[in-house]
């Protein structure tokens, strides 16, 4: 029963979302009730399926018995499993905070709505198990189509973003899709099992060395590395406050780690382009993202874009981790995967309460929190402890880890990148602090509507998990050293 | 210089792969009206396409259905399905999309009474 576990995680968000419209005709006030009790009962699979992958080692699941490489295949092990409960989690969390904070001009599309936000789950469920490259393709599809109507649900200047991320997002997955056909030429085998045995061999054909590019620049595009980055500020900045959450925290993050499955488990780690190793290259375009994204982030003046950029310098954070290729690094890496995910929705259910609470678009506004709200600028406080990397927040856990791998390896560059960008998200902090605490313009006099409880319910557990993860990264950090690593690192 | 030539155009798909790559991503590029840069999309979407169904062709091969179970079987009279089966949920896939950005251009139409991206923009600010 217990090795159904991967399939039982997809299919609970998947066959909620074909029975929400049949629920949503009549009685459309269910949608939301029924989308949070369905993403916590895949959270409690997830998390029972990291317990057996515990217990008995990865999960290789066979779809309707074909075996690989003929048949279809999922693969649960560590990695996966510990990124889908993070998944699951956050998901769950977003979807509380998604009731209230909803547009409120959708009235009886709010079926389609909840429906679409479970499609982008169970999405992004495929993703993390996919072990097939044309798998990553189509699921990568199914949360970029759900992604692309969600940004553009609530109409206005979301339109043209939704539109934007469309045509980006839909070339990116073109080129992936091209990569993936590079691959298939030179080996016949889309399985990524399969394909790890060839490829390696193969690293001086020029179809695979062409469709390994394809591929990373399509991947690019979706995570928004620095110079394909062009689609991600607006649409999180003008997708509805229910909506930035889940895209800020998940979806960049999970094409993240479909690069990660297809550079460490396909291609390898030790593999090189004329003699350049293709690792090195990707830890230097992650210092680039990571330098670049907080320098803009510090640039700009509206609260939503500001952490949209801070979230871009954090995908190169993570880069650089993993692009170290040691184990320290990965698993820092890995480890920081997880906590950038928390920290996104942290902040963008912030930015939301906030915009709910008090109107707040731009820094300016921030003013209107002094001496009004204590509980949304103390989670901020922990919030931007931890995007800066002090102590006791996952953040410092994470980005020491990153450092000391960096250090292990000699890659002094990586940490002079990694300091940059702290003291540079350190910056725009402090700007947004000095709105706070400082600003001279007066604080009363505005009309507030007291936040729902659901709001305070997600911001409150999103600020603990990023104290909590700090407190565990000790057992965390064992778990993912011990059964995430990539063979040959 | 030759025989480069002479390579290339044994594997004319691919040269016409090439140029409807390249053709759709320049009308994606070029063009401000909103349904053009579409149809720069799909051109490249089926671009991908197109040269996924190419790698698939096998000369005098025939459906992989055995059609006896006694008479043995020769590999080379049937075609891979795989690649078949990719370039179909490839179409499905670039037609949802094309479904989702053409209700997104029509919700951006009844909206702003226009198609060109610039006059949209200025409306905008």
């Amino acid at each position: 029963m217990s090795h159904h576990l991967p399939a039982l995680i997809f299919l609970l968000p998947f066959l909620a979302a074909i029975c929400m419209p049949m629920v949503g005709l009549k009685n459309p006030g269910w949608c939301w009730p029924m989308a949070i009790a369905v993403v916590f009962a895949m959270s409690v699979a997830s998390i029972a399926n990291v317990v057996v992958v515990m217990d008995s080692g990865e999960i290789r699941y066979a779809f309707s018995g074909w075996a690989p490489p003929i048949g279809i295949e999922w693969v649960d092990d560590g990695l996966a499993s510990i990124i889908m409960v993070t998944l699951s989690l956050l998901a769950l969390i977003s979807l509380i905070n998604a009731g209230p904070t909803s547009p409120s001009t959708l009235g009886q599309r709010i079926v389609p709505y909840y429906t679409l936000i479970l499609l982008l789950v169970s999405g992004m469920t495929g993703i993390i198990f996919a072990g097939d490259l044309f798998n990553i393709f189509v699921f990568l599809e199914v949360s970029a189509l759900s992604g692309y109507a969600l940004v553009g649900v609530a109409g206005g200047k979301a339109l043209m973003s939704a539109f934007r991320y469309l045509i980006l997002g839909t070339f990116g997955a073109s080129l992936y899709l091209l990569g993936v056909g590079y691959f298939y030429a030179a080996t016949g085998t889309l399985n990524m099992a399969d394909l790890g045995q060839r490829i390696p061999e193969l690293m001086t054909s020029k179809a695979v060395v062409g469709g390994l590019i394809f591929m990373f620049i399509g991947l690019g595009i979706k995570m928004a590395l620095i110079p394909l980055h062009g689609w991600l500020p607006d649409a999180y900045t003008h997708a509805p406050e229910a909506i930035s959450p889940f895209l800020a925290s998940l979806v960049t993050k999970v094409a993240l780690l479909a690069w990660i499955r297809i550079m460490f488990w396909v291609v390898g780690a030790n593999a090189e382009i004329e003699h350049v190793p293709v690792l090195f290259l990707l830890e230097e375009l992650g210092a680039l993202t990571a330098v670049v994204g907080a320098f803009l982030a510090l640039t700009q003046h509206e609260v939503k874009r500001m952490f949209a950029y801070g979230g871009i310098s954090h995908i190169g954070l993570i880069l650089i981790g993993v692009g170290i290729g040691n184990p320290t690094g990965f698993a820092g890496g890995v480890f920081y995967l997880i906590n950038d995910a928390v920290m996104q929705a942290a902040l963008f259910f912030l930015a939301g309460a906030a915009m709910y609470q008090y109107g707040v678009r731009s820094i300016e506004d921030l003013g209107r929190l002094r001496g009004q709200a204590p509980w949304m600028t103390g989670a901020l406080i922990i919030m931007a402890m931890s995007m800066v990397g002090l102590p006791p927040t996952g953040g410092f856990f994470g980005k020491w880890y990153i450092v000391l791998g960096a250090l292990e390896a000699q890659h002094y560059l990586a940490v002079a990148a990694v300091i940059i960008s702290t003291i540079l998200t350190l910056a725009f902090f402090i700007k947004l602090f000095e709105r706070i605490f400082r600003d001279s313009q007066p604080s009363s006099g505005i009309i507030s509507v007291e936040a729902p409880f659901s709001i305070k319910v997600s911001v409150g557990t999103a600020s603990a998990a990023i104290i909590l993860l700090g407190l565990f990264s000790d057992p965390i950090m064992g778990f993912l050293l011990e059964s995430a690593l990539p063979p040959g690192l | 210089m030759f025989e480069h030539l002479d390579a290339w155009l044994h594997r004319p798909n691919f040269i016409v792969f090439v140029i409807l790559f390249s053709w759709g991503l320049y009308i994606m590029v070029v063009h401000h009206n909103l349904v053009k840069k579409l149809i720069g999309m799909y051109l490249v979407q089926t671009s991908v396409i197109f040269y996924l169904v190419t790698l698939g062709v096998k000369s005098g091969a025939t459906v992989p259905v055995l059609l006896s179970t006694t008479a043995p079987i020769r590999v080379e009279a049937y075609a891979n399905p795989l690649p078949h089966v990719v370039t179909l949920t490839a179409i499905v896939v670039g037609v949802a999309t094309l479904g989702v950005s053409l209700a997104l251009v029509a919700a951006m139409y009844r909206k702003y009474g226009t198609l060109d991206e610039d006059e949209i923009l200025k409306r905008l600010e």
